[in-house]
This record gives C-alpha cells, structure tokens and sequence, in this order.
C-alpha cells in the first residue's frame, strides 16, 4: 500500500517535470523587461533609448551605444530582470541606447558592412547626441558588432566617440587553423554565392546550426540534461527558459554582410592587414583614437582569445585595455557570474571616462 | 546538532552513479566531437552535403520561380524583385527623410539658442558651456522634431509592419 503511494508521488512527479519541460521548450519567456522609448527608425533598424532611474545630476553625460551582432536579436543585452545588462547600466546612471538591426528581408540581401557603417550607424548615433545633448558619445560593440564598431571608429575618427569597448571582437583572422568557422567557409568546401544566390540571406537556421556545431555535444545534449537534473529549481529553469528563448528566436544575416565576413574577413583578414574597403574608403585602424576596452571571454569557441587581441597593437588609441573573462562568447555578459565580473568591470572603466 | 546535520544531508539518490557515468561519457564525447568537428573531413563532409542539396534544390528553386514571376505578370501583379526594389526605394526616402529631420532639428535648436540672447538682456552672465541636456528634459523640452521623429518612427514601424504583413 505504501510502495503505492510512493510510486504515485514519483509518477505525479515526473508528470510535473514533464509539464515544466514542455513548457520550456513550447513558450517564449519574458525578456527585455527594462522599460524603454523608440526614438528612430531606419528601414528594419530601430534605436531605443532606455528610460533613466537614477536622478539627473547623478547620471554620467557621456551617452552610451550598444550594438549587437547582425545575425542574433539584441535582447540578450536585456535578457531578463536582473540578469540585464541593460538594467544594470541604466541603474549605473548611464544614458543608454541600443541599436537594434532588425530582421532582414530578401529586400535587404545586398546590405553590407558599409551600409551598416556608413548609412545606419551615423544617423543612429546623430539621434542619440541630438537627443543627449552632447557631441560625443561611449559605443560598445558585441562579435559582429565589434566588427561594425570598429570600422565605424576607424572611418570616423572624428565624429565624438570618446570610448570603444570591444566585447569577443572577431577582428583578427590571421590565425586560421585556430579558427573552425575559418576552416569550414574554406573556399574549397563552402561556396558563398551558391548559398547566397539561393537563399538571398544567410538563413539564421543555417547560422545558427553552425554556432551549435562547433560544440555539438554540450549544445544538442549536455544542456538538456542539464536541465533534467535541474528541473526542481526554479532559478535555474528561468534562467534556462530565458536563454533558450534567446538562443532559438534566429535571424538571417543580409547577403552582402555575410560575403563581407566569410571572404573579406575569414578568408583574406583584410581588416588586420589594412586591405578592408568600404565604399572605397581603406579602413585603416591606426585612426581609431577612442579609449579602448577589449573583452576577451577566454573559454570562447565562436570567437577565440587570438582573435581578439592584435586590435590593441594596430589602433592608434593610446589610452587602450585589454580585460580577460573567464566564460564563454555569451557567458561573460548574459551568464550567471556576468554581474559579479564582467558588468562591474565595463563600469568601472567606462564610468571614469564619461565625465 | 547530530539531528541537524541529518536534517541537512543530501538524501540518498540511488540515481546518482548512473548520473556520474553519464556525464563523464558525455565530457569525453564532447572532447572527442570538438576535435572532429575541427578537422578537414568535417568541413569537406559539410561543405558536400550543402552542395548538394543547393545543385539538387537549384532546378525545382528556378522552375518554381519562373512559374510565380509569369503566374504574377499574368494576374498584373509586382515580381518579388519588383516589390524588393520598392522597398529599397523606400529605404532610400527614409533616409533622406531622416537627413531632412536633423538638419530641422538643428535649424529649431539654433532659433532657439538664439532667441533669449535677443530678446532678453543679459540680466546674468550667461553661462560659456551649456551644461548637457538631462535626458528627461531632452525628451519632454522640445526638440520638438525629436518628438516628431520619434512619433513618425512609431508611425514607420507601423508602415513597416504593414507592409511586411502584407507580403
């Protein structure tokens, strides 16, 4: 009779598990909580300007710019109330904009890095001084943003943007058989404009089944198991929820940029050997003078260490920071120890030169 | 105390070992999977199965597409590059509308800087550096075509909306 009962709680147990598992797996959690204004819009792209906490005379003037990679939704950023960058930044007292690219259409398959850097990102930042007030301003660049950020400081040196942070910035491609993305976009294996001429964009299944491989075990098992065995905490299986909301909500990335990538930077590493040209300008790095912050994640498999490092030789900054993470290409900011290292960090350094 | 630490120990979970055994073959799968991955043969695999599929899908992909562009002429409506080469055009408009709105906005800020030097005399000494502009009252002192701009890129992202839905 006992035995019973007992088997009855493990069978209504697992039930339970079963339940939360579905629910999981077949909803969208909340994300991107901190309250927020769109202020302008381009095509696709729209810029949001987080709404201030902290009273005006405590804020720093220096208005700060986030931009995320072209192929992943910015909310990673924001994931969750607090576990957000965002939230932290803005209770910091920190202006804070996030450009968000939006989903391209096959109407944007030519897109590239230069209208990214050229067309989007001087209007977006015109906005945020028009309506901060100031003529400069902090921008923070993430993976492919870092790329953009880059390219956009080394182009317009003069356009007021006093500090760069530079978060798992794919920039140096010098080492290629470090680098498995490098290895499969070889030109031997993998034609672009056969990818390109039938799909337009680079399909984010396709992207995203890339990213998955490069650990294949730990992304289509050990995380599931991890959540198996972490099924009774809920702190654990909210975090969870989010990031899988994050992880599978993808996007294409435009034809012209992924060109750009595959053959401009993975296969030539024009943009470390000065060779990169956008709209026939050279992106020549030595002209980027901000204050430099580069965040390496050191267990990061998308973005390798090595990849990340040479910028600080090759920019003309002279007030420039290398940081190291321990933690993965995502880990380091959206990760359960992003507010005890990462975060504080970004802070101190940028807070001491927004004044 | 005894009692206590009782109370605080894991409790048995006979589950525990096959757990232990299941993720060190997992760790050493991953370690082994990484390493494939990584090799020439993977990228060569991958790249000929893409490859295939894209030659495979290629001529169904070009009849099909044919088919919609003459489906649609004959019903009078756009070609998807016909709609795409609209919506760049837009594109193109918005950002000139965009240039037409800073350029607005600068001229509004400029009449407004100079109008109280003007009118008004100088009964205190003006400050040399305008202190930056707090983003509350950025947001509710004006730039009135700030807040046009950003009213009109709510109506945008409606247009855009719309447009989108219906394609």
């Amino acid at each position: 009779m006992a035995q019973a009962a007992v088997f009855q709680d493990q069978l209504a147990g697992m039930e339970e598990r079963l339940r939360t598992v579905s629910r999981l797996m077949t909803t969208k959690a909340a994300i991107a909580q901190t309250p927020k204004q769109l202020v302008w819009t381009l095509n696709k792209a729209k810029l949001y300007r987080y709404i201030p906490v902290v009273p005006p005379e405590k804020r720093h003037p220096i208005p700060l710019l986030l931009i995320f990679a072209l192929m992943n939704r910015p909310y990673i950023l924001d994931l969750r109330p607090g576990h957000s960058f965002v939230e932290f930044m803005v209770s910091q007292g920190y202006d804070v904009y996030l450009l968000d690219w939006g989903v391209p259409g096959f109407e944007d398959r030519h897109m590239k890095f230069d209208d990214y850097t050229l067309e989007y990102m001087p209007r977006a930042i015109r906005k945020v001084k028009a309506l901060s007030g100031v003529q400069e301003f902090s921008m923070l660049g993430w993976c492919i943003g870092a790329i953009l950020t880059t390219i956009y400081a080394a182009l317009r040196p003069d356009d007021g943007l006093r500090n760069l942070m530079l978060l798992t910035a794919p920039l140096d491609f010098s080492n290629r058989q470090g680098l498995t993305f490098a290895r499969w976009t070889d030109e031997k294996y993998f034609d672009v404009e056969k990818v390109l001429a039938a799909f337009g964009n680079m399909p984010g299944e396709m992207i995203d089944y890339g990213a998955k491989a490069l650990k294949p075990v730990e992304n289509y098992i050990t995380n599931y198991c991890k959540l198996w065995d972490h099924l009774d905490n809920p702190m654990v299986v909210e975090a969870w929820h989010a990031m899988n909301t994050w992880v599978t909500d993808n996007i294409p990335l435009a034809g012209g940029a992924f060109r750009q990538l595959i053959v401009d930077l993975y296969r030539n590493d024009r943009l470390m050997k000065g060779e990169l040209m956008i709209r026939g300008q050279r992106v020549d790095l030595r002209r980027v003078r901000a204050n430099l912050l580069t965040v390496i994640a050191e267990g990061d498999h998308i973005t390798p260490p090595c990849q990340s490092e040479a910028v600080l030789s090759k920019v003309g900054s002279t007030d420039k920071e290398v940081f190291h993470v321990p933690g993965g290409h995502i880990g380091i900011m959206a990760g359960s120890n992003a507010h005890k290292m990462t975060w504080p960090h970004i802070d101190g350094w940028l807070g001491s030169r927004s004044q | 105390m005894g009692e206590g630490k009782k109370e605080n120990a894991k409790p048995f979970d006979p589950f525990e070992p096959l757990r232990e055994m299941r993720d060190a073959y997992l760790d050493s799968m991953a370690k082994v999977m990484v390493e494939t991955v990584n090799t020439e043969g993977y990228a060569q695999a991958n790249g000929a199965i893409l490859d295939s599929y894209l030659t495979a899908s290629a001529p169904f992909r070009e009849a099909l597409e044919k088919w919609m562009v003459q489906a649609l002429q004959q019903l009078s409506l756009p070609s998807r590059q016909e709609v795409a080469a609209l919506a760049e055009r837009f594109t193109n408009m918005e950002m000139r509308l965009d240039d037409i709105d800073a350029k607005l906005d600068q001229i509004a800020r400029l009449i407004v800087e100079a109008r109280p030097a003007a009118a008004t005399p100088p009964v205190e000494p003006a400050k040399s550096a305008a202190p930056a502009k707090s983003p509350d009252s950025a947001a509710s002192k004006a730039p009135a075509s700030a807040k046009r701009g950003a009213a009109g890129a709510q109506k945008s992202t409606r247009r855009q909306s719309a447009r989108k839905s219906e394609r």
